[in-house]
């Protein structure tokens, strides 16, 4: 017996539902198409983890003033980003001022000491769905794209 | 898993060099006979920034494991620089 067919049961036992209802609940699920990969019915089947951020930069030779058009590739690991911000853990408290700071003065408002082990995972998570696409406008013909893959 | 090998490639206007397997595996046996220092150097490290020095290890472990897949390839019309680690 199947844990949805068991949950049914349950249910009906427990009286929060009618047979008429039960047997219809069960027909649903025979009718349904089965799980695939041994999964569950009602289990979400999880997203591919994106494993490296990628950035792509095209810029013509007005923006890098060199002959020609130049072209950057980086893959960075995702595991190598979590390393990364597992050991900015190990910076001293008093210092997260001066580098909050510093970060700020050139535009980047990030506090270090909010980006801790406990969230990095949901950090990531959402550097996953992130991609960011810059087009030059007019005479600019440089790219930026920021994805993960 | 620790990298293996590192590709490197340079080219230049004038000068070309071939694409270089580095076998960074055999930097194990610098780090090996290097480990009493390297252990040292890690516990001041340690003490300085306030942790064990397990955690310290284990930070450092994870920040080699995640060198592997690193890919970095910037090419202009007569110059290219390629760094990858396997």
């Amino acid at each position: 017996m199947n844990e949805n067919r068991r949950q049914i049961l349950e249910m009906l036992a427990a009286g929060k539902i009618t047979a008429d209802e039960a047997e219809r609940l069960i027909a649903a699920l025979e009718d349904a198409p089965p799980p695939s990969n041994g999964a569950t019915a009602g289990e979400v089947k999880p997203k591919n983890k994106a494993k490296y951020l990628r950035v792509l930069v095209e810029a013509d030779e007005e923006m890098t003033g060199m002959k020609g058009p130049t072209t950057v590739n980086v893959r960075v690991p995702m595991q190598l980003l979590r390393a990364g911000v597992r050991l900015a853990s190990l910076i001293p408290a008093q210092a997260h001022d001066q580098l909050d700071a510093a970060l700020n003065k050139h535009g980047v408002p990030l506090t270090l000491s909010q980006i801790k082990p406990e969230n990095l995972e949901e950090l990531i998570d959402h550097l996953e769905d992130l991609t960011v696409e810059v087009d030059g406008k007019d005479a600019n013909a440089t790219k930026v794209r920021v994805f993960c893959e | 898993m620790t990298p293996n090998f590192a590709v490197v490639g340079i080219q230049t206007p004038h000068w070309r060099m071939p694409r270089l397997w580095l076998p960074v595996f055999l930097l194990w046996i610098p780090v090996l006979l290097l480990s009493p220092l390297i252990f040292l150097l890690l516990v001041a490290i340690a003490i300085a920034a306030r942790t064990t020095i397990w955690r310290l290890i284990a930070l450092c472990w994870g920040v080699l494991c995640g060198l592997t897949g690193t890919h970095v390839h910037v090419n202009t019309q007569d110059a290219e620089v390629l760094v990858r680690i396997l």
